[in-house]
């Protein structure tokens, strides 16, 4: 399969943003019922499921290269995105290894890893990059193993560090759509970062959720999708950027929304690393506009039902107060009221 | 090899380093590289003994990263339950055999200034494998090896920076003083101790004595040889069956004679991924992962290693 | 042994998974402007007593946190391990002979870093204080390689805190309002409940991003 990249395409500025026709058929719609509710949705990260994003443990889409692109802007502009502590060099190592075999044997026209015992040659043909260099050995990559194979695959990267019972948010590369701080939590444990969660009435879940996490084994990597929605087709909505963010929730009209406003759906997966035995947790994001979601009609309808009962608590956790009757509004155009089928899959197979 | 869980390996290599004590070596039978090895990890081998199928875990001894093969020690055990008996009196070379990925329950603690191991015997191999991570690194280490003095040599060839191994055996001027290698240690130091119970208990009571925060002190202990006692009955309630267990083998062992799957991981009592509920009858726990409330309520049991006190169980299996 | 303390009951996670989302990636902190009472990254300190399992002591005191008479009160609570504790004061003299006095913060983190340097797993560090003090000394501690269970805490006297800017990344200290105009960039923050023990701060978000302008009434609530 050849991925048709869109390598001109913004992030910020213009946005020029936009998911083809095949983009918006494979997009990850979160929503298996029409009311809302949570789905039992951690899973095994195993290959298929209803959308084309599962084919590949790590998915590469028509968005890589202006994401990347999007990444390296934000890094230059804060490199503090990136972060990780002197003890993860194995568990860096181990990302390194696990990533560029993911790619190299899941899109072997656009990825090539060769080895040679210890010295290895990554070529990454879209972003035009040819490295040689020794495993295990820093200095012969331009920057850390973690920060260099990140800033070559979408979404976000975090590696949680196991001790103590518990995980700590111990190296990171965020620089997409993370409405935390990587400065403010790197090194937090996972009560500490999960301390803004307003869900205290339901205590106990973290705990049960992080004994999960601590036995997860080598091999068996887990998923589970998140969502949120964002202003603008915009990755870096992160709180070191929020001046400049926050003030487009203010600018939403019936007319423009369509347009501007977009599901975020995040990919999370969980894999346990060899060596290190820390977790590798790649947040991966996917954007789409309410125009692009509606031209698949069973997704038009659903996301207008689903938002319609959507629990104030959580519409004031995802920030969506200050838009959302103007979005239900624009989406009941396309609601006629008509059943629909359980599941997230499109159903159909072209726009 | 990214995602899976089984392994099919291959017996390439079998070699005696000791009249008791036998290295494997294991490579792949399937295409391309294994998983990487790590640090503290094991191995779940499948045997097929003669009378039933028999599965131990066993610690890689394997520098960590290694995909071209893994290995392993297995001590001749006397009271063996079959699987130290079936290495080494059965197993050969070219052999196919079907274990578990790489799992690990003793993972070193990547943030220590300081790492000291405790070895009791066989207990050293899990400590092979971080040594092979550690030399050459500047990682600072201690190793102190407690066994019998003939043994003493035996694994010096996994042991490439002799001046941080201590080798202790029971005479005087020669055992290991506990309390005395804790007391001056550097702030962030870790603590490691694999061997038989009394060691395990002895390093972890010291510890305590001396001040050591509980999450500085981490122990793999040896299921297998705790899992025998007097044979009970237990009653699979969901599936309709009654099974007798036998002295020799567990009740995770007897259950999985029957066909019925239990999730589990060490096979030795500490991870929990068996955990069971249990309907009726008084289990006598023998795990070391539940807490004393949860054994005294007596509603769950870690069928890798407890049994019964009451003669039968009634299991939610 | 990290792993055999409770029991993972994976129908009931499974349960959790259906009623909440574990949002590691994905809090909308910048909305949720009244934090919930009980927020995990919180502390919640309690009164000092010696950990005797402990074999060297070292005893960290902001002078003027402490109420009359509590200097008494401590010394004595730490009567047990009267021979093995060393005492730093900042601020003030206190009435504890052999107390080793520092006139500020920046002085007393230097004598409690050269105390700690060498230190064994038998140390113990104790700090009283604002939240901004024993979080200064805690972190002199970590850095020293000790681990949280070596360190006890306990907060006295003023509620001000430490509030660290996330546009910004500078930090303002003595921080007594619900709003604090940033030292570093001069953005209007909005002080929030969520704590990272490694910077000892809490987290300031722009308050009026979204509306330039639009900020509530500034209350004096860390008095």
């Amino acid at each position: 399969m050849t991925i048709l990249f869109k390598p001109d395409e913004t992030y910020r500025g213009d946005y020029t943003y936009r998911n083809s026709d095949a983009a918006i058929l494979r997009f990850p719609f979160p929503f298996p019922e029409d009311s809302y509710m949570y789905s039992v949705n951690i899973e095994p990260h195993v290959r298929g499921g209803f959308t084309p994003v599962y084919n590949n443990p790590i998915d590469v889409d028509e968005h890589y290269i202006a994401e990347c692109r999007d990444r390296a802007i934000t890094l230059e502009r804060d490199p503090g995105r990136y972060a990780a502590l002197p003890h993860m060099m194995t568990a860096q190592w181990d990302s390194i290894e696990l990533l560029m075999e993911c790619l190299s044997s899941d899109y072997p026209e656009l990825f090539s890893l060769h080895k040679d015992g210890d010295r290895w040659t990554w070529i990454n043909r879209p972003l035009g990059i040819e490295q040689s260099f020794t495993f295990g050995k820093e200095d012969t990559l331009p920057c850390e193993p973690f920060e260099y194979i990140t800033r070559q695959i979408q979404g976000d990267f975090a590696i949680l560090d196991q001790r103590n019972g518990s995980l700590y948010l111990d190296a990171g590369m965020v620089t997409a759509q993370a409405d935390w701080s990587l400065q403010f939590d790197v090194g937090m444990d996972f009560m500490e970062w999960h301390g803004p969660v307003p869900l205290a009435h339901q205590a106990g879940v973290f705990e049960r959720a992080l004994k999960y996490l601590l036995m997860l084994r080598q091999g068996q990597p887990m998923r589970r999708l998140n969502w949120t929605m964002t202003v603008n087709p915009r990755l870096d909505t992160s709180p070191e950027t929020y001046p400049e963010w926050g003030p487009d929730r203010t600018t939403l009209t019936l007319d423009n929304i369509g347009r501007k406003l977009h599901l975020r759906v995040e990919l999370q997966t969980l894999w346990r690393l060899p060596r290190s035995n820390a977790i590798l947790f790649p947040l991966r994001g996917y954007l789409a506009s309410l125009d692009e979601l509606v031209r698949v009609p069973k997704w038009g309808r659903r996301l207008h039902r689903v938002l319609s009962t959507l629990p104030r608590e959580l519409a004031e956790y995802k920030g969506l107060v200050r838009f959302l009757p103007t979005a239900l509004e624009y989406l009941s155009t396309y609601d006629d009221g008509a059943p629909t089928t359980s599941g997230c899959a499109a159903e159909i197979s072209s726009l | 090899m990214i995602t899976g869980d089984q392994l099919q390996l291959r017996v390439a290599a079998i070699r005696d380093i000791s009249p008791t004590l036998r290295l494997v070596r294991f490579e792949n039978a399937g295409d391309g590289p294994l998983p990487p090895s790590a640090t503290g990890a094991h191995l779940q081998v499948v045997l097929q003994g003669a009378q039933k199928e028999i599965r131990n875990a066993y610690s890689l001894i394997s520098k960590p990263g290694s995909r071209d093969a893994y290995e392993i020690i297995v001590r001749r055990v006397p009271e063996s339950r079959g699987g130290s008996a079936y290495i080494h009196e059965q197993l050969k070379t070219g052999d196919l055999l079907t274990t578990s990925w790489p799992g690990n329950l003793f993972a070193p603690q990547r943030s220590a200034r300081k790492h000291i191991m405790v070895a009791g015997g066989i207990g050293i191999t899990p400590f092979l494998s971080y040594v092979a991570d550690f030399a050459g690194k500047g990682i600072d280490y201690e190793l102190h090896l407690c066994c019998r003095e003939e043994e003493k040599d035996s694994f010096a060839p996994w042991l490439p920076e002799p001046d941080k191994v201590f080798v202790h055996w029971d005479a005087d001027g020669h055992r290991l003083d506990i309390p005395a290698l804790l007391l001056r240690q550097p702030a962030n130091s870790h603590l490691y101790v694999c061997g038989p119970d009394f060691l395990t208990n002895d390093v972890l009571e010291a510890a305590e004595t001396g001040g050591w925060p509980d999450n500085h002190v981490h122990c793999e202990r040896f299921g297998n040889a705790l899992s025998g006692g007097e044979a009970f009955r237990a009653v699979l309630q969901r599936s309709g069956k009654e099974i007798e267990v036998g002295e020799h083998e567990s009740l995770l062992e007897a259950i999985e004679r029957e066909g019925v799957e239990v999730p589990c991981l060490c096979r030795g009592g500490a991870c929990g991924v068996c955990l069971t509920s249990v309907l009726d009858g008084e289990p006598e726990h023998r795990d070391h992962y539940l807490g004393k409330a949860e054994r005294a309520g007596g509603k769950h049991i870690m069928p890798c290693v407890s049994r019964a006190k009451s003669g039968l169980l009634v299991l939610d299996l | 042994m990290s792993l055999r303390k409770s029991i993972p009951d994976f129908r009931l996670l499974e349960n959790s998974m259906n009623t909440t989302t574990c949002d590691a990636g994905h809090r909308s902190e910048l909305n949720d402007r009244t934090a919930p009472p009980s927020m995990r990254s919180r502390p919640t300190y309690s009164s000092l007593s010696p950990d005797t399992a402990g074999a060297e002591h070292l005893l960290v005191i902001e002078a003027d946190a402490l109420q009359p008479g509590q200097a008494s009160a401590l010394s004595k609570s730490f009567t047990s391990v009267a021979e093995a504790l060393r005492t730093v004061v900042s601020g003030s003299e206190l009435p504890l002979p052999g107390a080793n006095v520092q006139p500020d913060l920046a002085a007393t983190l230097l004598a409690v870093k050269a105390r700690l340097s060498g230190a064994t797993m038998q140390q113990r560090v104790y700090a009283i204080g604002s939240e901004p003090f024993i979080w200064s000394i805690h972190t002199a501690a970590i850095d020293a390689g000790l681990d949280e269970k070596q360190i006890r805490l306990c907060h006295s006297g003023s509620l001000k805190r430490r509030v660290w800017c996330t546009h910004c990344h500078e930090t303002t200290e003595n921080v007594t309002t619900n709003i604090v105009a940033c030292t570093g960039c001069g953005r209007r923050l909005l002080v929030r409940d969520h704590f990272s023990r490694r910077l000892g701060a809490f987290m300031g978000v722009q308050i009026d991003a979204e509306v330039p302008g639009d900020v509530p009434a500034i209350e004096e609530v860390f008095p």
